[in-house]
């Protein structure tokens, strides 16, 4: 309807029947579209509120201190389900014990559900290990890479390789790292299922994302302001200490605080290079100090793998589940929250 | 005057040795960078050849499989059982039909008594027709022990020597022989059903024991041309891997390494993921950068890029726990009884894998594409106003065709996100190793599948190291691997065509 | 003004050039010798030949694309940066010394031969920050003699009125004729022997334009200054010498108003006339 042509075109083009379809096809192909967008928002919405709510609802309590300190501060146990004299009675393991000793209870009718009493402690607590590990090695190797790349390298073939490489790098996935660390890491070196083959797993895996999001940064700060003070007699690590990092940092910042969402969030690379479904001792519980890097943990991303697909779905054990992924999400969430925030703000301070 | 103390010459002396130091400490410090830039590629070195080492040792491994399978007479059995699973394919198919007639019968008020006596005759055939099988399936059977006992003999190293086994071909014949003439008998005079719905899938199963009848002379024809000797040769062990459509471990039988049904579930679970993230993805990739407005791009496009952070094993959580149950409910709907392939019977299969890939794949898609429609020059558009054209029509003849290439990319990552996630297709896709039933059409895709990704997180932490099942392992990982990086490469070149047909 | 280091200065017009060690000739003098330069496989300089007077202004004009900028990077070797270009043949001279060989620390000749850019380049820090980064990369640490080098530099640069009462204030703050200037007032900081400006008005208005010229005059009584400049005016203005370059090649180079007046090449004459250009 908007080609001309023809043999009188003013008539075409000012028909005023072709200018209402125009008008319409475009108001319902703009309303199928913002319908398209609003319909992926309702979906992650949903999700968001399904565990939220139902989260909620166990990580928080009516009476003070509102936060179900239980389940944050507590090790997972098996829970306990059984009727005694009438009543319903769910115990968590050690509760059990206890109650087994001042009652008579025959074991075939106590029906047990791993992992649903307790709390999660462990598995923050070895999550927080491996991104702090993992985060360490990649920032520390990402930003001197991105820093080579971006102000000492020359654009010769090698380091085309390089950045070739990482490119490819950020698009294997996380599956293939972690076969790659197990094969590597945790039999190659013999370092077993540990947090150091965590770490190099998780860190390699993050790699890639920190070095190509800190080289743009760095690539971000004007070329003049390298050029002045360079020009002034500064050496180019004093140029690139005094006069890029300080203005890069903040994007070097975003984006490795979204490495730290990734790694986080990630479970398949630790599945078999850095997780345990079950420990009894904390990460500081160890004999000797170099023990302590070739320990397996609990992580939160590899429990709720485990309690959603170990055990059945049922009243008992939507607890831990709900509770555990509802605090995995609210934790990586807040992080990646973070970042978007912080990038906007800086986006608005930082205007070359 | 002076506050530096080397201004007096390029060669003041008391300066140099500061300035030697100077430059060594800057050496020191580009050459520490860029040994930190070579790990990058250390890695990728690394990796490839890592996967490599450890999954090219397959080949040899399962070269071995495949030659003992030979030798020991495995694959002369399994000629013989082919036949028999057919006709306990056949037996079972029977039995639908029986089930659907007695459903048809019960809906016509029918007592179980009336039903009983009313499918006496077929309930006949169906017991006549599978005890024509018994005498063949317990020769397979004993056959079986026979080759195994073989199989176990040459692992220790003495010569297998399956004239033993093959001296029970007369034997065979005999069953068949009698078989057919069992089954013509039987097919001579078949029962007939009261509902024409299950007499026509009765005529189905009856058209299909004729032509299995028909099989069974190229049966004997394999069967008496089966060479032990025949070499295996080396390449068989790579195309059993590459189009094997069996992926069989830990069986006292025979071990399958066939990547095919992996690499189909990959794919469709990936096809389902794509279908629903294209449309979604681009649209609202154009929605936000040429027709939204400034209150709503400074909400959605953060909240889309946030949905990238959803840890993906939180999505498998919600798949398992709420998405899957929802899929099925729904299928149970009267309203949508019309489905053929509803009501589903499995609540995680592809369809509910591919739904949560999907949204994984939309902030992808959208963050990259956003980029390349909002990287078109502001001129391209001024140009189309200018010269009359609408909104809609900037943006279907101008803005998209000139981001196109960026659109593709911004998909070909998408799918390169979908094929490597772990979690989700672990945790919903329904791990059944098979490749789904294509017979069914749409409903292929609502079948639980096995993925590539899926099948390494769950069977490599159980493997023995160093075994056959531990280097498939790695070599499907291996295949993973080339293909993201295939995928990856695809979507660099053509971003880079992009960036030069804008600028 | 305290004195923190013995040596006097060399390039102050009252303190003689003796003082420095072994100077061969004045340390001011840059001498380029049948230059030749590439980027890659590009030649775009040819056999230039330019001895350029100490304490005095030499302008360099000439067409887009002839060369000028790239000549005036080379001399305090900002060509470096540059991913494959090199000289390919002849040298420049700082004081008689080859600031290409390797003996020829390139941080130190930075230090002595101070560039301002086209697009004036503060750095995102306050304006005393800007003034002192020089000082205190080469190591300067006494607050005492970099308060002193920033007021003195600022006054040099005619800054100082404008900004004493706004030192820390960011030097983003600044109007482009005034960040140019702290520009100025920052290479004057380090007190290089030469100073290279390259088209530093061409984003300035006429005012701010004028200013820096008039600031021109004043220092070229202590420094050595090359000026890239498109603007014949300027050129005619305030240099003394003045070198056309046309393709890449020193078509003529003399006093200025010999250029100006009597220019003895065609092509010369063309340029400055507004034939071609």
């Amino acid at each position: 309807m908007e080609k001309g042509g023809g043999a009188s075109p003013s008539s075409i083009l000012h028909s005023p029947s072709s200018r209402r379809r125009g008008w319409l096809l475009e108001k319902t192909i703009f309303w199928s579209f913002r319908l398209a967008t609003y319909l992926v928002l309702a979906c992650a919405t949903y999700i968001f509120l399904d565990i939220g709510i139902k989260g909620s609802s166990v990580l928080f309590t009516k009476s003070p201190p509102f936060v179900n300190l239980e389940f944050l501060s507590q090790a997972p146990e098996t829970l306990y389900v059984f009727d005694y004299e009438g009543k319903k009675m769910t115990l968590g393991d050690r509760e059990f014990r206890e109650w087994k000793t001042s009652h008579e209870i025959n074991d075939a009718e106590v029906t047990s559900v791993a992992y649903s009493a307790g709390g999660i402690w462990p598995c923050i607590v070895g999550t927080a290990l491996l991104v702090i590990g993992s985060m360490a090695l990649a920032l520390f190797i990402g930003v001197s890479s991105a820093i080579y790349l971006s102000e000492y390298s020359r654009n010769g073939p090698a380091v085309r390789l390089v950045r070739t490489a990482i490119l490819n790098l950020a698009g294997v996935p996380s599956i293939v790292f972690g076969l790659f660390g197990f094969g590597l890491f945790v039999i190659f070196f013999g370092w077993n299922v540990s947090l150091l083959a965590g770490w190099f797993t998780l860190g390699l895996m993050v790699l890639p994302a920190i070095i190509t999001a800190s080289e743009e940064s760095l690539r971000a700060v004007p070329q003049g302001l390298r050029e002045g003070s360079l020009a002034l007699g500064a050496t180019r690590w004093q140029t690139i200490r005094k006069n890029v990092l300080p203005y890069a940092m903040p994007g070097i910042l975003t984006s490795s605080i979204l490495g730290i969402a990734r790694v986080a969030g990630e479970t398949a690379p630790i599945m078999f290079t850095a997780a345990y479904a079950t420990r009894d001792t904390m990460p500081w519980q160890v004999s000797r100090f170099s023990d302590f890097f070739f320990q397996g943990v609990m992580a939160l991303p590899y429990h709720i793998y485990v309690v959603s697909s170990k055990i059945p779905q049922n009243d008992y054990t939507a607890r831990v589940q709900y509770g555990a992924a509802f605090v995995f999400l609210l934790l990586v969430m807040l992080i990646a929250l973070g970042s978007i925030l912080l990038r906007t703000r800086l986006r608005a301070r930082l205007q070359w | 005057m002076s506050v530096l103390t080397e201004t007096a010459g390029l060669q003041a002396p008391r300066a140099k040795s500061a300035h030697r130091k100077g430059r060594a400490l800057e050496n020191v410090i580009r050459l520490f960078f860029g040994g930190n830039a070579f790990v990058a590629v250390v890695v990728l070195v690394l990796i490839t050849l890592f996967l490599i080492r450890e999954g090219f040792g397959f080949f040899g491994g399962n070269l071995q499989n495949l030659r003992s399978y030979r030798a020991a007479g495995l694959e002369y059995v399994d000629i013989m059982r082919t036949q028999a699973e057919a006709h306990a394919a056949l037996s079972r198919a029977l039995s639908e039909v029986r089930v659907r007639e007695a459903r048809k019968l019960a809906e016509q008020g029918r007592s179980l008594e009336e039903m009983n006596s009313a499918l006496a005759g077929f309930d006949q055939f169906a017991t006549s027709f599978s005890d024509a099988g018994n005498n063949l399936a317990g020769l397979v059977s004993d056959l079986g022990d026979q080759a195994i006992a073989l199989k176990e003999r040459a692992a220790t190293g003495e010569p297998a020597d399956v004239a033993a086994l093959r001296s029970n071909y007369p034997a065979y014949e005999q069953i068949s022989a009698a078989t057919t003439v069992e089954i013509n008998a039987l097919l001579a005079n078949p029962p007939q059903l009261s509902t024409p719905e299950a007499q026509r899938a009765f005529d189905k199963v009856k058209a299909r024991m004729r032509t299995s009848l028909a099989e069974f002379p190229a049966e004997a024809q394999r069967l008496r041309e089966w060479d032990p000797g025949r070499p295996v040769r080396w390449y068989e062990s790579i195309t059993s891997f590459l189009l094997g459509k069996e992926w069989i471990t830990a069986s006292f039988w025979q071990d399958w390494y066939g990547v095919i049904p992996l690499l189909a579930g990959s794919v469709m679970v990936s096809v389902v993921a794509l279908t629903l993230a294209v449309p979604f993805g681009v649209a609202s990739a154009v929605y936000i950068s040429e027709i939204a407005t400034r209150p709503e791009q400074n909400l959605i496009k953060p909240y889309i890029e946030f949905i990238a952070a959803i840890p993906s094993v939180v999505l498998g959580f919600f798949g398992i726990a709420v998405l899957g149950q929802a899929i099925r409910a729904l299928s149970e709907l009267p309203i949508l009884s019309w489905v053929p392939f509803f009501p589903l019977s499995e609540r995680l299969n592809v369809f509910t894998a591919g739904a949560l890939l999907a949204l994984m794949a939309v902030p992808t898609i959208f963050t990259l594409s956003e980029d390349a429609l909002r990287n078109v020059p502001r001129a391209f558009k001024e140009a189309s106003y200018a010269l009359g054209a609408n909104r809609l029509q900037t943006i279907a003849r101008v803005i998209v065709p000139s981001s196109l290439s960026g659109i593709v990319s911004a998909i070909l990552l998408g799918l390169g996100r979908v094929i490597g996630e772990t979690m989700v297709v672990l945790l919903c896709a329904g791990n059944r190793i098979a490749i789904p039933d294509f017979t069914e059409g749409l409903g292929a895709f609502f079948q639980p599948v096995h993925t590539m990704t899926g099948i390494i997180a769950q069977e490599m932490g159980e493997v023995v190291q160093g075994s056959i099942h531990y280097r498939a392992l790695f070599m499907v990982g291996l295949v993973l691997f080339f293909l993201t990086l295939l995928i990856n490469l695809a979507a660099q070149k053509i971003s880079a065509r992009y960036r030069m047909s804008i600028g | 003004m305290v004195t923190t280091m013995p040596e006097a200065p060399s390039h102050q017009p009252d303190a003689p050039a003796s003082s420095s060690p072994a100077p061969e000739k004045d340390p001011e003098s840059i001498a380029i010798e049948n230059l030749d330069f590439a980027y890659g496989d590009h030649r775009v300089l040819h056999g230039i030949d330019l001895d350029i007077a100490p304490r005095s202004v030499t302008a360099l004009i000439g067409p887009s694309g002839c060369g000028k900028t790239t000549l005036l990077r080379c001399i305090n070797r900002m060509n470096d940066l540059i991913d494959g270009a090199r000289i390919t043949r002849g040298a420049i001279r700082l004081g008689g010394m080859d600031i290409n060989t390797p003996e020829v620390d390139v941080v130190d000749l930075r230090r002595r031969v101070g560039m301002v850019f086209q697009k004036s380049n503060p750095f995102p820090k306050s304006i005393y920050d800007n003034i002192a980064y020089g000082l205190r990369v080469a190591g300067v640490t006494k607050r005492g003699a970099i308060n002193e080098a920033v007021e003195k530099s600022l006054r040099a640069a005619a800054l100082w009125d404008e900004t004493k009462d706004r030192l820390e204030k960011s030097a983003l703050s600044l109007s482009g004729g005034q960040q140019q200037r702290l520009c100025i007032a920052r290479a004057l900081a380090v007190q290089p022997h030469v100073i290279l400006m390259d088209e530093p008005c061409s984003a300035l208005d006429p005012i701010a334009t004028a200013r820096i010229e008039e600031l021109i005059q004043q220092l070229k009584r202590d420094y050595t200054i090359v000026i890239v400049t498109h603007n014949m005016q300027q050129a005619g203005r305030c240099s003394d010498q003045t070198a056309f370059f046309y393709l890449g090649r020193l078509i003529e180079y003399a006093t200025t108003a010999k250029i100006f007046s009597n220019p003895s090449q065609r092509q010369t004459e063309d340029y400055i006339t507004g034939r071609f250009g």
